[in-house]
């Protein structure tokens, strides 16, 4: 192990990695939905998350209700919230085509940035707990509990939008518009009421990493580009459109800046990664895990 | 608005007029304190950036979001250039090394990424290829200056007025190649690409070859106004040289007039930048939010963009109007 002085620090550097990957998953799935049924990259799910993220904060400082709790209260009302972002706005958006959905997501996101500026001040926040330093050792390495937890959140949000991708109905209407919209549409799957279902999940899915994120890291209003930008590299590592896909390229990510921020420097992290995702880009565009399609236009 | 006139004529006409305004209005006031000099000195390096991406992503369908990348390479390799004594103040050398080297960049980077991705793989590569500049720049110790950046001496300071007509003179080349190159054949094989590359391909288009050439042009053109933003700061520096905004806004204006035409980035990059200045002394608390809020209700009420709008106004003015209907013919 170069550059490593010993097996248990390379071990730790890799869990907090993964730690880290997680969330840049869940943000990439819902990024990664979005873009299967609207062929539009949503640049604001970052600021979705941030959003959700000072939702918690309001919760945590006013009320001194758990922040774990917020998962419970995010959900529902992310949910509805991507919804009417959806049927306000895409929908008679998407119509025009795709360059005006991206300038609209553009939009929102500036919007959302500012917004949280005027309300909370531009300056860095952190949800702190009585249990946020808390951490148990195992084999030489320290496990955060608040990370292993969020980690945890994040994977059991994966697997049930998996399942409700497999395994009902409207799962499989979702994949069917992802993979041919024209198609769909003429076995009578609604694409406006599929992207509707799938800008909501994926709203809800920037919800959870908001949440996730506030509870593990201090974030401020313009905090979530750089997540959208990460997610969107996860996402490209995973392929576009799958989800178990966007779970490991995130993961993969977040093992990749961890630890080329220790051997290198932190501050070569970020070119690390967009290397490896220029490499990918044009070694495998499908992503590691996608199969390859015929046109990808 | 040569559709909106429909005849050659008139297009050039008022392209004509415009132009003379903008060569006298720096004499009718006076430049160095005039808002409005300063406004257009910013608007016209908006329309070269706007019409830069649009070439590439307007007219070629290839969606560039590494502009800034280019506008960060101009603004280093004039700093740099002039730090090491090779080149001096508005140095024509300097200006054009800018635009060659982001052009360079743009070709090597432009033949694997062009070559192998499409659509919003292109995309997000060129998005990465911003950020790794970024970072290199960053990690670039004394070459690049790091994060504190590069200083320049600012005593060569002069008139605003010069930038004024440095900025109309580039954002005049910028259009002029524009109108020639999308009038030629140059410009058809363009379009043929963003419509179907497969058919342009199977048509005897060398689809590559003119990908390229979009793709270097543009990014020329952005270079050229990245060296000009150089000379105006006097100070370059990783977070406004590379900065995402002069990708995002550039393509806001071209999205907003209509990308693909010629006029339309013109018109949106003067009415998004007086919003955006408008909004700033009216309510510089609110500016942004006021900003997004004009994006988002533009994508929501005028998706294609103000020239599809005005064309179609026009069809339906001009049909109730019979004795101008030759204005509808096709030129």
């Amino acid at each position: 192990m170069a550059g490593f002085s010993s097996f248990s620090i390379f071990f730790q550097v890799f869990i907090n990695g993964i730690f880290l990957g997680c969330m840049y998953g869940v943000a990439a799935i819902g990024l990664s939905l979005i873009f299967g049924s609207m062929q539009i990259i949503f640049i604001a799910q970052g600021a979705v998350m941030i959003l959700a993220a000072y939702c918690i904060y309001w919760m945590v400082t006013l009320t001194s209700i758990d922040p774990f709790f917020g998962f419970f209260v995010i959900l529902p009302i992310f949910l509805v919230f991507g919804w009417a972002i959806y049927k306000g706005l895409f929908q008679r958006v998407a119509k025009a085509g795709k360059n005006p959905s991206l300038l609209l997501a553009f939009g929102l996101m500036v919007l959302f940035e500012h917004l949280m500026s005027l309300i909370w001040t531009p300056n860095t926040r952190s949800v702190t707990t009585s249990y946020s330093t808390s951490a148990f050792g195992l084999w030489n390495i320290n496990i955060s509990i608040t990370r292993l937890i969020v980690s945890i959140v994040a994977l059991i949000a994966t697997g049930f939008v998996f399942l409700f991708l497999k395994k009902t109905m409207l799962g499989k209407a979702v994949r069917g518009v992802s993979e041919d919209m024209r198609t769909a549409a003429l076995l009578g799957i609604s694409p406006s009421w599929i992207s509707s279902v799938t800008f909501a999940i994926g709203i809800a899915l920037a919800g959870v990493a908001g949440v996730a994120t506030c509870i593990t890291y201090a974030f401020d209003p313009y905090f979530g580009f750089l997540f959208s930008l990460k997610a969107l590299i996860a996402v490209a590592f995973g392929g576009l459109g799958s989800v178990a896909g966007a779970l490991l390229g995130g993961i993969t990510l977040g093992v990749l800046e961890s630890l080329s921020s220790y051997i290198i420097s932190a501050g070569w992290a970020d070119a690390v990664a967009y290397a490896a995702f220029l490499l990918i880009l044009v070694l495998r565009p499908e992503g590691l895990l996608g199969r390859r399609s015929a046109e990808r236009t | 608005m040569t559709r909106l006139f429909a005849s050659w004529k008139m297009g050039y006409l008022f392209a004509l007029i415009l132009l003379i305004f903008f060569l006298i209005y720096p004499f009718l006031v006076n430049a160095e304190t005039s808002y409005m000099v300063y406004f257009f000195y910013t608007t016209f390096i908006y329309v070269a950036l706007a019409q830069g991406w649009n070439l590439v992503a307007g007219y070629a369908g290839q969606v560039s979001l590494g502009q800034h990348a280019f506008f960060g390479i101009g603004c280093y390799v004039t700093a740099i250039t002039w730090r090491a004594g090779w080149t001096g103040y508005f140095d024509p050398l300097a200006m054009l090394m800018s635009g060659m080297g982001a052009a360079l960049v743009a070709i090597v980077i432009g033949l694997p990424l062009l070559a192998k991705l499409r659509g919003d793989y292109f995309a997000l590569g060129t998005l990465g290829l911003g950020e790794i500049l970024r970072v290199i720049a960053l990690r670039g110790g004394r070459f690049t200056g790091g994060a504190s950046g590069i200083g320049l001496p600012s005593s060569a300071y002069q008139s605003m007025s010069h930038y004024y007509f440095i900025a109309l003179l580039i954002t005049i080349i910028t259009l002029a190649s524009l109108w020639l190159m999308t009038r030629s054949n140059i410009g058809l094989a363009l379009v043929a690409i963003r419509e179907d590359e497969t058919a342009a391909a199977a048509n005897g288009i060398n689809t590559l070859k003119y990908k390229i050439l979009a793709f270097a042009i543009g990014a020329f053109f952005t270079g050229l106004c990245g060296s000009l933003n150089a000379y105006y700061l006097f100070y370059v520096q990783t977070g406004g040289a590379f900065n995402l905004n002069w990708v995002i806004i550039p393509i806001l204006m071209a999205i907003l007039g209509g990308a693909g035409t010629f006029w339309g980035p013109i018109l949106g990059a003067f009415i998004l930048a007086a919003v955006f200045e408008l909004a700033n002394i009216w309510m510089p608390e609110l500016h942004p939010i006021f900003s997004a809020a004009f994006i988002v209700l533009v994508t929501l009420f005028l998706p294609d963009g103000l020239m599809s709008y005005i064309t179609g106004y026009r069809h339906r003015i001009l049909r109730k109007l019979s004795p101008f209907k030759w204005m509808l013919q096709k030129t």
